[in-house]
C-alpha cells in the first residue's frame, strides 16, 4: 500500500534564500506523523508546498501514490488535504457559518447560498468538536483557540485524509488540548492521516507514531515515537504485525513530562503499514518501523528518546554550549511592583534585575512574556503598578520615554519590528540614537558610516557593507544588527526576545557569546527565550510565566522539568 | 557628495524624467512659438508655483506611505480665509497672511490628529477633509462672495519680480531647497522614509511615529496656506473654488517624480522634475500653433496618459518577474486602507 | 443586532430628518417635486452601488465621475445620430465596462494601488473629454428624454431601474456565492486565496460591474434633460463614496450592504432639500455634507479603537 502522501527531495527557494534544501517524507494513512524543528527549519515551507501555497521548485511530490505537480490549493483541497494553520486564515469580518461554508462548498460564482442549511452543518460540526461556539459569530471576535477549532471543523467538514495541524496547541488551555488530542486520534482512527508540527516534546510522546526532524531545511531524520509512559498493546489480527516495543523510557533530561498524563491509544487504520519499511531515501538509515525484538527485524533502531530528538534538531549536543557568567551581579537597576497592563493581560509583575545579571523569561508561547516586554518598552504602557529605575520611579508611556530611561527591547519578530528591510544597515544601525549621533537634526553620513562599520566590526554581522539593505541580511546577521541598534543606544537594562530564533548554529553560540559579555559590562539583561536549554543555560536567574503573571522564580541552571512544569501548571484555565 | 538613497531604481526614474524634462524643452523651442523668451520661462514658474509648493509637501506625506487629498480644498479655504481676515476683519495683509499660515497649519493639525489619534486611513479622513473644507469656504462666501482689490504691496508677491524673476519663484526655491534639506539631509525625511518602508518598525525603533506624521501634515496645510497668499496675489481675487484639483495635480508630480505610492522610496528633486515636465508641457503646448486653442485639456490628458505610464513602467518588471517566477505568490492587490 | 448597528443607526437619523421635514415643511412631501427629486438622485445611487461593491472589496474608484461623464457624452452622440435609443444604452454600459475593465486590470494585474490608478485615469477620462467636446453641449433628438415617454412613465422607470439594480445587488451580496466572494476578499485576500477564492478576478470583475453601472447610470442621467453636459458627474465620485461611508459600508472590506448604502445616500440627498426647507442657508450644504462624512468616518476610528480593546 502506498502511502497517503509522499515528498522526495523537495528543494525551495525565495530568492536566494534556500528554504527547503532537499526534504523527503511521508505520511501514511491513520498515523499523526510529527514534523519538529526550530524555528527557521523549513517545517512553515514544507507544510505550504503540501498545502499548495507554494510552488516546490525541484523534487517530487505524490499524493494517494499519483505524482501530482502544479499543485494549486485548490487543486490541494479537491485531493483531500487541510491545513490548519498557526495563525487560522478565517475572514475576521464574516461569521462563522459562513467561514466554514466559503471553505466548504464548491467553488462556483452563481449558486444560491442556503444560509439555513450553512447554518446547520457549521452546528454540527462545531458540536462534534465539542467546540462551544456560535455559528453566528463573527470569526474576528473569536478568541485564537477557538478559530483553530473552526479551523479544525472545516477539515471535518471537507472529509479530508490528510491533515497539517501547525502547532495548533500554542495557545489552548489544558482541557482544550485535552479536546483537541481527542479529535486528532479520532481522526487518526478513521484513517486520516496526520501531520502535527510542534515545538513540545511531550506532545509528540503523547500522540504521534512517527517524527520527522527538520533542520536548516532538510530532513535529518524520521523515527518512530513511542508512547510514554506506557505503550498500549495493540489487538491486531494479523500476528505478523506485531507491536511496537515499549522500548527503554526515554531519559527527558530536557524537557518535563508531558503533565496532561496522556496515553498514546494505538490505534491504526491499517496494521499492514506497520510493517511497510521506509522509503528509500528516506531520513538517514532508520531502515524500518520498530518492531517486536522476535519480529520480522532485527536491525532497526529502538524508538527515539527526547535527547536524541533535541540532539536531531539541534544537531548536536546542547550541553556545555553556553558561556558561563563570571562576575556577581551588582545593584539593583530595574525593580518592577505589581506591574500590570489590562490591554495585554500582565497581572502584578514583581522583578528585580541587576546590573550584570541574565534573568531569563521562561514560559509558554502566549504566557505573556513578550507583553511583559512591551510594557516595559513602552508600546502598551502598564496602567497598575510601579516601574524603578536605579531605585527612582518612572513613567514609560512611549518607546521614546523607554529608550530615554535607558531600555532597549530587541523584538521577536525582527523581519517586522526588529529591522526595516528596505533600508541599507547603516541607516538600521542609527535609528535608535538619531539625537545623539545627529545633534541639531542634520544627518551626518560621515559618522553614520563610522559608527555603522564600527557596529558591524563588534558583532561580527557579515554584510556587503553599510549600504547593503537589511533584507538582504541572513537571519542571524539581521539579528546582530538589530542588537546593534539598540547596544548604541548604551542602554542600562536591555530586553532580548527571542534572539536566537532561526538563527542558525553558529550565530547562535555568537549571539550567546555577545549577550554574556553585555552582562559582564554592567548591563541587566532580560532574555525571553521558548528555548529552553537556552533559557537555563545563559540565565543567572529565570522567571517563570503564566497567564500573564511570574509563577516561580529559579536559579540559573534549575532542572528542565521544574521550569516547564511551572510553565504548564496543573492546569492554565481560561483567563 | 552621493545621495544617501542609490536606489538605483529611483535615480533611473528620475534620470528618464530629465530627459524627458530635455526633450520637452528642445522640441517646444524648435516647434513652438516665443517658447523661450525671458517673457514666457517667468509665466510658466508663476503658473506653477501654487502647485510646486503642494507637490513639495505631498512628497513627504507619500513618502510615510500616507496620502493628503485635502490641500486643495485647504487652498481654497485659505484664500477665503485670507480675505475674510483682510477685508472684513481689518487685519493689514501681512497679519493676515500670517494668520492664514497659523490656521492652514491648524487644519493640517487636524487631519494628523484623526490621523494618527484614531488610526484612520489618510486616504478615508483627507478626502472627507476634502469635502469640508471646501464646503467651509463656501459658507463663508456664501457661495459667491469673491474678495478682491487687494493692495499693490500684496499683489507685488503675485505679479512682481524681484531682479527680472518672479517674486513667487524666489519663495519657491527657497522653500525647495528647504524641504530638499529636510527629506535628504535630517532626520525628519529619515524618520518618514522608515515609517513610509515599515509604521511598525519604526515604532519598536523608538522614532515617535506619531509625532513625525503629524509634522509631514501639518507642513502640508501650512504650505497650502502659503499657496493660497501666491495664489490670490496672482489671480487678484480670493474665492471660494480656488485650487480646484490641485492636489490631483500635485499627487500626480510627486508620483511621476518616482516617488513610491506605497511610501519610503522617493526624492524631492524627483518631484520638481515631475512638477517642472508637467509645467513645460502645458505651457509649451500652448504656444504650438496646432494645440495652441486646446493646450490645457491635451496636456491633462497627456499628464494622466503619463502618470499610467509611469505607474505601470515602476511595476511592471516586478510584475513580469512575478509572472515567470511563480504563478501562485502571494496576490499582490494592495488595499486602500494602507494608502 | 449588533451587526446591523450602523445601518440601522443612519436609519434612525434619516426617519429623524423626515420626521423634522414633516412637521416644519410638509410641503416636501408633496408627490411630484418628492419623485422629480428621487429620479434625479437615481443615477447617482446606482453609482453609489457600483463604488459599495468596491470598496467592500477593500479597492476604491474616484474615476467614476469622470467615466459617467465619458458615457454620457458618447450615449448622448449616438442618440444625436439618430441611432435607436437601445443602442445608446448598450454602448454606454459596454463602454462603461470597458473603462472599468482598464482599471481592474492596473489594479488586479498589475497590483497597482487603486486610489492612484483611479486617479490617473479619472484625469485622462476627464481630460480627454475635454479635448474632445471642447465644452460642447450635446444636444439630444426628440424621444431621448424620458425614453419618449410621458415624463411619469420614463421617472418610473429611473427610478425602477435604480430599484432593480438596488435589488439585484443586495440579493447577490446576500445569496450568490459570488457576492459573499467579495466580502471575503476584501475581509482577507489570502485567506480568500486558501479558500480556492481568486482574489485578483473578483477584484477584477468588481470594477467591470462598478464601469458597467456607471454606464448605466448616465444613461439614466441623460434620459432626464433634452442636452448633455460634458461637464456632468463632476463629484460623483465624492458623493458616492462619501453615501457608501456614511451608510456603513467599512473601508477595510468586508463589512457593510447596500441596504446601509441606501439609508446612507437618502441622509446625504436629504440634507440639501432639507436645508431649504428649514431655512438653513444652502452654501452651508456642502459643510454639513463634509461634516457628515467625517462623523461617520470617525465613528467608525472609535468603534474600532474599541472593539481593539
Amino acid at each position: 500500500m502506498s502511502p497517503l502522501l509522499k515528498l522526495t527531495s523537495v528543494t525551495k527557494s525565495f530568492g536566494a534564500v534556500r528554504a527547503l534544501k532537499g526534504v523527503s517524507f511521508d505520511l501514511r494513512a491513520g498515523e499523526v506523523h510529527a514534523l519538529l524543528g526550530e524555528n527557521g527549519a523549513g517545517k512553515s515551507t514544507l507544510i505550504k508546498v503540501i498545502a499548495g501555497a507554494h510552488q516546490p521548485d525541484g523534487g517530487t511530490l505524490e499524493i494517494g501514490g499519483q505524482r501530482v505537480t502544479q499543485l494549486t490549493p485548490q487543486a490541494a483541497h479537491r485531493l483531500g488535504i487541510a491545513c490548519i494553520y498557526q495563525q487560522p486564515a478565517l475572514f475576521p469580518d464574516l461569521k462563522v457559518s459562513e467561514n466554514i461554508g466559503l471553505r466548504l462548498e464548491p467553488i462556483s460564482l452563481l449558486r444560491r447560498i442556503n444560509w439555513a442549511a450553512r447554518r446547520e452543518r457549521a452546528a454540527q460540526l462545531l458540536q462534534r468538536l465539542g467546540a462551544d461556539i456560535s455559528p453566528d459569530a463573527e470569526a474576528g471576535s473569536l478568541s485564537m483557540p477557538e478559530q483553530q477549532l473552526v479551523e479544525i471543523a472545516c477539515a471535518l467538514g471537507a472529509g479530508a485524509r490528510i491533515v497539517i495541524m501547525d502547532e495548533p496547541t500554542a495557545s489552548l488551555t489544558q482541557t482544550e488540548q485535552h479536546r483537541l488530542f481527542a479529535v486528532v486520534r479520532d481522526l487518526r482512527a478513521d484513517g486520516v492521516g496526520v501531520i502535527y508540527i510542534s515545538h513540545r516534546l511531550d506532545e509528540i510522546f503523547a500522540l504521534a507514531d512517527r517524527v520527522t526532524v527538520l533542520r536548516d531545511g532538510e530532513s535529518v531524520g524520521t523515527r518512530d515515537v513511542v508512547a510514554r509512559p506506557s505503550s498500549v498493546v495493540r489487538r491486531v489480527p494479523n500476528e505478523r504485525s506485531a507491536r511496537p516495543h515499549p522500548g527503554p523510557l526515554p531519559q527527558g533530561e530536557e524537557v518535563s513530562q508531558p503533565a496532561t498524563g496522556l496515553t498514546k491509544h494505538a490505534t491504526f487504520a491499517d496494521p499492514l503499514t506497520t510493517i511497510l519499511p521506509l522509503p528509500a531515501g528516506e531520513g538517514r538509515g532508520q531502515g524500518e518501523r520498530v518492531l517486536e525484538p522476535a519480529g520480522l527485524s532485527d536491525s532497526s533502531p529502538p524508538p527515539i528518546t527526547e535527547s536524541e530528538l533535541i540532539r536531531l534538531m539541534v544537531g548536536r549536543e546542547v550541553s556545555s554550549i553556553y558561556p558561563a557568567a563570571e562576575s556577581e551581579p551588582g545593584e539593583v537597576v530595574l525593580s518592577l511592583r505589581e506591574l500590570g497592563c489590562t490591554a495585554s493581560g500582565v497581572k502584578k509583575i514583581t522583578l528585580d534585575l541587576r546590573a550584570g545579571e541574565i534573568v531569563g523569561l521562561a514560559g509558554l508561547v502566549g504566557a505573556g512574556r513578550t507583553e511583559l516586554a512591551r510594557v516595559l518598552f513602552g508600546l502598551t504602557p502598564a496602567d497598575s503598578g510601579e516601574i524603578q529605575l536605579n531605585g527612582h520611579p518612572v513613567s514609560i508611556r512611549s518607546p521614546q520615554e523607554a529608550v530615554t530611561q535607558g531600555i532597549a527591547y530587541v523584538p521577536e519578530d525582527r523581519r517586522r519590528h526588529g529591522v526595516i528591510l528596505e533600508m541599507p544597515i547603516a541607516h538600521n544601525l542609527t535609528m535608535a540614537i538619531h539625537p545623539r549621533l545627529f545633534p541639531g537634526t542634520w544627518l551626518r553620513f560621515g559618522a553614520e558610516r563610522t559608527h555603522a562599520l564600527e557596529a558591524m566590526h563588534d558583532l561580527a554581522v557579515k554584510a556587503a557593507g553599510p549600504d547593503a539593505l537589511g533584507g538582504s541580511l541572513s537571519g542571524g546577521n539581521q539579528q546582530k544588527v538589530a542588537l546593534a541598534r539598540w547596544l548604541a543606544t548604551r542602554p542600562r537594562v536591555l530586553i532580548l526576545d527571542e534572539p536566537t530564533q532561526g538563527v542558525d548554529v553558529g550565530a547562535k553560540s555568537e549571539i550567546h557569546k555577545i549577550i554574556r559579555r553585555l552582562a559582564q559590562e554592567g548591563m541587566a539583561v532580560l532574555l525571553i527565550s521558548s528555548d529552553l536549554p537556552e533559557v537555563l543555560g545563559m540565565s543567572d536567574r529565570i522567571a517563570v510565566m503564566r497567564g500573564g503573571e511570574i509563577v516561580a522564580m529559579m536559579p540559573g541552571g534549575s532542572d528542565a522539568h521544574a521550569v516547564m512544569a511551572a510553565a504548564l501548571g496543573q492546569d492554565r484555565g481560561e483567563s | 557628495m552621493s545621495f544617501r538613497f542609490p536606489k538605483s531604481a529611483v535615480l533611473r526614474h528620475e534620470a528618464i524624467l530629465l530627459l524627458v524634462l530635455v526633450l520637452e524643452v528642445v522640441f517646444f523651442r524648435v516647434a513652438g512659438r516665443n517658447f523661450g523668451t525671458v517673457d514666457n520661462v517667468a509665466n510658466i514658474v508663476r503658473h506653477s508655483v501654487e502647485i510646486g509648493l503642494l507637490a513639495l509637501v505631498m512628497m513627504p506625506v507619500i513618502l510615510t506611505g500616507g496620502i493628503d487629498l485635502s490641500v486643495g480644498s485647504l487652498l481654497g479655504l485659505c484664500a477665503v480665509l485670507f480675505g475674510k481676515l483682510w477685508r472684513d476683519a481689518g487685519l493689514p495683509w501681512e497679519v493676515a497672511a500670517l494668520t492664514t499660515l497659523g490656521l492652514g497649519a491648524l487644519a493640517g493639525g487636524f487631519n494628523a490628529a484623526l490621523i494618527t489619534g484614531l488610526r484612520l486611513p489618510p486616504l478615508i479622513v483627507t478626502l472627507g477633509t476634502y469635502s469640508l473644507f471646501r464646503g467651509l469656504a463656501e459658507a463663508i462666501t456664501h457661495g459667491t462672495d469673491a474678495f478682491t482689490r487687494f493692495p499693490e504691496t500684496f499683489l507685488f508677491l503675485g505679479t512682481g519680480r524681484i531682479a527680472g524673476v518672479p517674486t513667487q519663484a524666489w519663495i519657491f526655491v527657497v522653500l525647495a531647497i528647504a524641504v530638499w534639506l529636510l527629506v535628504h539631509r535630517t532626520t525628519f525625511g529619515r524618520s518618514w522614509r522608515a515609517i513610509g518602508f515599515s509604521p511598525e518598525g519604526a515604532r519598536y525603533a523608538g522614532l515617535s511615529v506619531g509625532r513625525r506624521l503629524t509634522f509631514a501634515y501639518v507642513l502640508a496645510g501650512l504650505m497650502a496656506g502659503l499657496a493660497a497668499i501666491t495664489y490670490t496675489a496672482r489671480f487678484g481675487t480670493a474665492k471660494a473654488d480656488a485650487g480646484t484639483g490641485y492636489e490631483l495635480a500635485a499627487i500626480t508630480a510627486v508620483v511621476l517624480g518616482g516617488t513610491s505610492i506605497f511610501g519610503g522610496v522617493g526624492s524631492v528633486h524627483g518631484t520638481l522634475l515631475g512638477v517642472a515636465a508637467i509645467a513645460v508641457l502645458s505651457n509649451g503646448l500652448s504656444r504650438l500653433p496646432a494645440t495652441m486653442s486646446n493646450a490645457a485639456e491635451l496636456s491633462g490628458l497627456l499628464t494622466g496618459v503619463l502618470l499610467i505610464v509611469a505607474l505601470a513602467g515602476g511595476a511592471l518588471p516586478g510584475w513580469i518577474a512575478a509572472r515567470r517566477g511563480r504563478r501562485n505568490a502571494t496576490p499582490s492587490v494592495p488595499a486602500t486602507s494602507g494608502v | 443586532m449588533k451587526r446591523h448597528f450602523r445601518e440601522l443607526s443612519v436609519t434612525g437619523a434619516l426617519l429623524l430628518l423626515l420626521l423634522s421635514l414633516a412637521i416644519f415643511a410638509p410641503n416636501f412631501f408633496e408627490p411630484q417635486p418628492l419623485l422629480s427629486r428621487l429620479t434625479a438622485a437615481a443615477p447617482k445611487l446606482v453609482v453609489a452601488c457600483g463604488i459599495a461593491l468596491v470598496i467592500l472589496c477593500r479597492q476604491i474608484d474616484i474615476s467614476v465621475g469622470s467615466l459617467f461623464a465619458v458615457c454620457s457624452v458618447s450615449a448622448g452622440l449616438l442618440a444625436a445620430a439618430k441611432l435607436p435609443l437601445p443602442v445608446a444604452v448598450i454602448a454606454s454600459v459596454t463602454l462603461g465596462a470597458v473603462g472599468g475593465a482598464l482599471n481592474g486590470a492596473l489594479v488586479a494585474g498589475v497590483g497597482l494601488p487603486s486610489i492612484v490608478v483611479t486617479l490617473a485615469t479619472m484625469v485622462t477620462w476627464r481630460e480627454g473629454l475635454r479635448l474632445t467636446q471642447q465644452g460642447v453641449f450635446v444636444n439630444l433628438p426628440d424621444g431621448v428624454q424620458w425614453f419618449g415617454l410621458p415624463m411619469a412613465a420614463g421617472q418610473g422607470i429611473v427610478c425602477g431601474l435604480a430599484l432593480a439594480v438596488l435589488l439585484a445587488l443586495a440579493y447577490a451580496l446576500r445569496f450568490l456565492s459570488v457576492g459573499r466572494f467579495v466580502y471575503a476578499v476584501g475581509s482577507d485576500a489570502e485567506a480568500a486565496r486558501l479558500a480556492g477564492i481568486r482574489p485578483r478576478l473578483v477584484t477584477f470583475g468588481v470594477f467591470v460591474l462598478l464601469g458597467a453601472l456607471t454606464g448605466l447610470a448616465a444613461v439614466m442621467n441623460l434620459v432626464q434633460s433634452p442636452q448633455v453636459d460634458p461637464g456632468t458627474g463632476r463629484m460623483l465620485e465624492l458623493e458616492a463614496i462619501a453615501a457608501v461611508v456614511v451608510g456603513g459600508v467599512a473601508v477595510s472590506g468586508g463589512r457593510g450592504n447596500v441596504w446601509g448604502v441606501l439609508a446612507g445616500f437618502l441622509l446625504l440627498a436629504c440634507i440639501t432639500p432639507a436645508l431649504t426647507y428649514l431655512d438653513v442657508k444652502p452654501y452651508w450644504d456642502k459643510a454639513i455634507q463634509g461634516a457628515v462624512i467625517l462623523l461617520a468616518i470617525v465613528a467608525d476610528g472609535v468603534r474600532r479603537r474599541k472593539l481593539n480593546r
